[in-house]
């Protein structure tokens, strides 16, 4: 497994002097087992959400996780190679989903996507794909590579200074007002799986970040340039001695990873139908939750991360908090996201499946 | 073989330039600026914004290390580059007129007009040719710039710039100098909306001659200075600290009420600046979440003090207010507690979680019994008075200037013990964590603590001015606590230099009140800060105003890297 391979060589110090703090972080750790325990308990005792309503909120969650998933790879392959957390990722993710909106227009003028979908759709994806990538790999040639050896903060100021930029600059080009995805036919309706019916914009955002994320693992796993993207992101300096173009493999990963998030601006957008240039934030925020969830640099666990807390997502507002009748709980849904990141960077920085270095 | 490398070189250069020009006119940024006239009739804002890539990149091109005719060739070389591709560009935005609106939405006829000079009757051809021909002889002029004497171009310099500040604050002194019954000042300087030509040719010629002649004044004053007895030198300093001190007290009454809600504005993120200056730049956490701190001293003070509150005890401000640094100084301990265990970039991201999570709360329906949702609380009291008071001399102080005197004073306050905790033992040992933590703990140094402090400090300084600005709207609303004001600070601390103290009231001027200078430039306000953040880190990492011993550390790591780019030139230049 390249996790391990991938994983952060000192996620956290742990002085031994630490009483007080570790009592005050022990406290909060059984507050929230505690919290979310009883919550849960007396949301499910009156409850008033069926069983299908459960099922739903289930289903759109791994829709949505799926998309997560997609922009977590692209966190986790940079951070696999640079050890930088890219902020401006979710804007690259943002730039596909608004490109690939022209070309969707006007694919939908001359009627090629409801005539041929099966033609149509795809090209929307390798549309929304190939700018994001452009960008990815501009910012990856302008901002960051004059920054490889500088210290830690720098490039991540760098980082959220593009991610402003690149989110502006896109208001500026396209516009400022919401655009609206063409309605399509195809995606109209449900799929019945197994007797469960999901709906065929679901499905299909669910099916092409499966079968994204199984060729992005086959090209790590199984290619030359897979092979050599493992060796940099273990040691830099001695992938360049055997050889290895570091500098080209560093551009690889952020096309790849740019890609990614190309293909999930447009999945994003057939699932909630319109983009804006300031969408990029807070799925680029979850997607660096779901990451650093599976465990930053490890691709399958970014994946499961996506899903978990798209999950999660869906389903903790109403689990934990209309059992007590507080007003409006999706309103609260941006605040579960942001507390799993907090609680999982405070407890478990090396992610649910990783092991703390010297464990 | 060198020739034909060094002019690839520069045509890439000249790409480059091109590539910035287009991206100017395409999002919108030209055309906005175009409104916006320089010299009344010849030059507006907008043509200057296209002028400046090409200048600047033959004034790059001439500074190679060639021989004279060599250095102009560049200069011209790439300077043609830049013209062909924004010229190209335009043609092809021309041919694909109308239907490239519908992508790029800010091409209208107004602009392609404004860029292929239609005013002058050309045709879209001849315009193409007209800017091609403009940007190499744009670049020609950068480059002779570039291989003049150091008096010329520092008399173009000192020209151009007070030609440009005098014409960015006409909408602030033109009414101020109207209103001060100068208005046959203002009429010389200045026509309904930008300068007058004659005028321009004065301040121009003005500002090239106190240019040229300082360097000669400074160093003259320094000598004299130098040569001074210390008392005469101590009684200098009081001096100059008392004419500041003057200037300040008497700056509303000069300035007018609007430009004092800038000042306030500034006065803010000043205040803002110097508490997270003490958070990332003494203590190197980056914390993207500082709007909390000033969220919860806003909130914490308008629940205390307002009467309509939930608590509704209507306390006065200056005794609601220490309690209000200790309850901030609490939460900034609570939240640091738990994360100051985390790496660097983390830590950045948890800050930003609870900046968020802050935000989103602040505005939630759950809360809304106790924090009023999108409402927020209101009839906050002013802090002095009933917002009108009197002060000796400045006679009766109200609107903006009311909160501009106690916020001068907590500004004053901060940076003093700002200054002090600089040379503190605090500091140094802030100084040595943030350069190597290990090493610091090795030595001794108690790194959560220390963490704490910082963090506990900033939330301080942060809460106060959450508490001026809520008793300055009186009131406060969710909208005001974005992640945008944490990015603004951060920029304002990052381009004055981290660490330094000056570098945080430069860094605010420049990026705060800009901005309401130029209020074309509202819209892309934060582009700017984008662009900022990363030019800065690219090319001047230390700020503006850079702090000795980060500077020092910077060096450091480009040393690294200069010892790589150094090999790579000794070998180009072997080749040649």
């Amino acid at each position: 497994m390249i996790g391990s391979l991938l994983e952060d060589p000192d996620p956290v110090r742990r002085p031994s002097n630490l009483s007080l703090v570790d009592v005050i972080l022990w406290a909060l750790r059984v507050a929230i087992v505690v919290g979310v325990a009883v919550s849960t308990f007396v949301t499910l005792s009156n409850t008033r959400l069926s069983g299908d309503q459960w099922r739903d909120l289930f289903i759109f969650g791994i829709s949505q996780g799926s998309v997560y998933a997609l922009i977590a790879l692209g966190y986790t392959l940079v951070y696999g190679v640079l050890l930088m957390i890219n902020f401006a990722h979710g804007d690259v993710f943002m730039f596909g989903g608004m490109t690939a909106f022209f070309a969707a227009d006007w694919l939908n003028d001359n009627g090629l996507l409801n005539t041929t979908p099966y033609i149509a759709v795809p090209v929307i994806l390798l549309v929304g794909a190939i700018s994001s990538m452009i960008v990815a790999l501009l910012l990856e040639r302008i901002a960051y590579r004059p920054l490889r050896r500088a210290p830690r903060l720098v490039p991540l100021i760098t980082a959220i200074g593009a991610s402003l930029f690149i989110s502006n600059s896109v208001r500026g080009l396209y516009g400022d007002g919401v655009k609206a995805y063409p309605r399509v036919d195809f995606f109209q309706g449900t799929f019945n799986i197994f007797g469960i019916p999901i709906l065929k914009s679901h499905a299909t955002v669910i099916v092409s970040a499966l079968v994204l994320m199984s060729a992005l693992y086959w090209f790590v796993e199984r290619t030359r340039t897979g092979r050599a993207m493992r060796a940099v992101s273990e040691d830099k300096d001695t992938a360049a001695l055997m050889g290895i173009d570091v500098d080209r493999i560093i551009s690889i990963t952020f096309a790849i990873g740019g890609m990614l998030a190309g293909a999930a601006g447009v999945l994003y957008a057939i699932v909630y139908n319109q983009v804006i240039w300031s969408m990029g934030f807070l799925p680029g925020i979850k997607a660096f939750t779901a990451a650093v969830l599976g465990g930053i640099g490890n691709i399958i666990g970014a994946m499961l991360g996506g899903l978990i807390l798209g999950v999660l997502e869906s389903l903790a507002p109403t689990l934990l908090l209309a059992g007590y009748h507080v007003p409006s709980p999706n309103q609260l849904r941006d605040v579960i996201a942001f507390s799993v990141l907090v609680l999982v960077l405070i407890f478990r920085p090396y992610g649910l499946f990783g092991r703390p270095e010297g464990k | 073989m060198p020739r034909a490398f060094t002019m690839r070189a520069a045509i890439r250069s000249g790409l480059i330039a091109g590539v910035v020009m287009i991206y100017l006119v395409a999002v919108g940024i030209a055309s906005a600026f175009a409104k916006r006239e320089v010299v009344t009739g010849y030059l507006t804002l907008g043509h200057l914004m296209l002028v400046i890539p090409p200048l600047a990149i033959g004034y790059a091109m001439a500074g190679r290390p060639l021989p004279a005719y060599g250095r102009v060739t560049q200069a011209l070389v790439a300077g043609l580059a830049a013209g062909t591709l924004f010229a190209a560009a335009f043609l092809a935005a021309v041919a694909l007129s109308p239907g490239i609106r519908l992508v790029l939405n800010r091409v209208s006829t107004a602009l392609l007009d404004f860029v292929g000079f239609r005013n002058l009757g050309l045709e879209p051809a001849t315009g193409a040719l007209l800017n091609l021909g403009l940007a190499g002889a744009l670049a020609l002029i950068g480059g002779l710039v570039r291989i003049a004497p150091v008096a010329v171009r520092r008399a173009i310099v000192g020209g151009g710039s007070a030609l440009l500040v005098m014409s960015m604050v006409e909408p602030f002194l033109r009414p101020r100098l109207l209103q001060l019954s100068l208005s046959s000042v203002a009429q010389f300087i200045y026509t309904s909306h930008g300068l007058a030509t004659l005028s321009a040719a004065l301040i121009l010629a003005l500002g090239a001659v106190l240019a040229v002649s300082w360097p000669k004044v400074r160093s003259t004053a320094r000598s004299r200075l130098a040569a001074a007895d210390p008392g005469t030198r101590s009684t200098l300093r009081w001096a100059a600290i008392l004419v500041a001190i003057a200037f300040l007290y008497t700056l509303p009454t000069l300035s007018g009420s609007f430009l004092t809600q800038v000042l306030v504005l500034v006065g803010f993120y000043v205040l803002l600046g110097l508490g997270l200056n003490i958070v990332v730049g003494y203590a190197g956490l980056l914390d993207l979440g500082y709007v909390a701190f000033y969220a919860v001293g806003a909130y914490f003070t308008a629940l205390i003090t307002s009467p309509t509150s939930a608590l509704g005890w209507g306390l006065n401000f200056w005794i609601a207010l220490p309690i209000v640094v200790l309850l901030s100084a609490m939460v900034g301990l609570f939240i640091g507690a738990p994360v100051l265990r985390l790496r660097g970039d983390y830590l950045a991201i948890v800050t930003l979680g609870f900046g968020e999570i802050a935000r989103v709360l602040l505005g939630s329906d759950a809360l809304k019994p106790w924090l009023g949702g999108p409402n927020g609380i209101l009839s906050v009291p002013f802090m002095l008075g009933n917002g009108t008071y009197f002060l000796p001399i400045v006679g009766k102080v109200t609107g903006p200037a009311a909160t501009y005197f106690p916020l001068l004073g907590f500004c004053i306050l901060a940076a003093f013990i700002a200054y002090r905790l600089k040379y503190s033992r605090t500091g140094r040992a802030w100084n040595a964590m943030r350069e190597d933590e290990d090493v610091a703990q090795a030595t001794g140094i108690s790194t959560v603590n220390y963490k704490l402090l910082a963090f506990a400090m900033g939330a301080s300084v942060g809460c106060v001015g959450g508490a001026i600005y809520a008793t300055h709207l009186q009131g406060v609303v969710p909208g005001g606590f974005l992640l945008l004001v944490s990015i603004t600070v951060l920029a304002v601390v990052v381009l004055g230099g981290m660490g330094s103290i000056a570098g945080v009231i430069v860094g605010a001027f420049a990026l705060i009140g800009t901005p309401e200078l130029l209020r074309e430039f509202a819209e892309y306000k934060l582009l700017v800060y984008g662009a900022v953040l990363v030019a800065v880190m690219l090319l001047r990492p230390e700020g503006l105003i850079p702090d000795a011993s980060r500077r020092a550390e910077l060096e450091e790591a480009r040393e690294l890297e200069e010892g790589e780019l150094k090999v790579e030139y000794d070998e180009i230049s072997g080749d040649a």
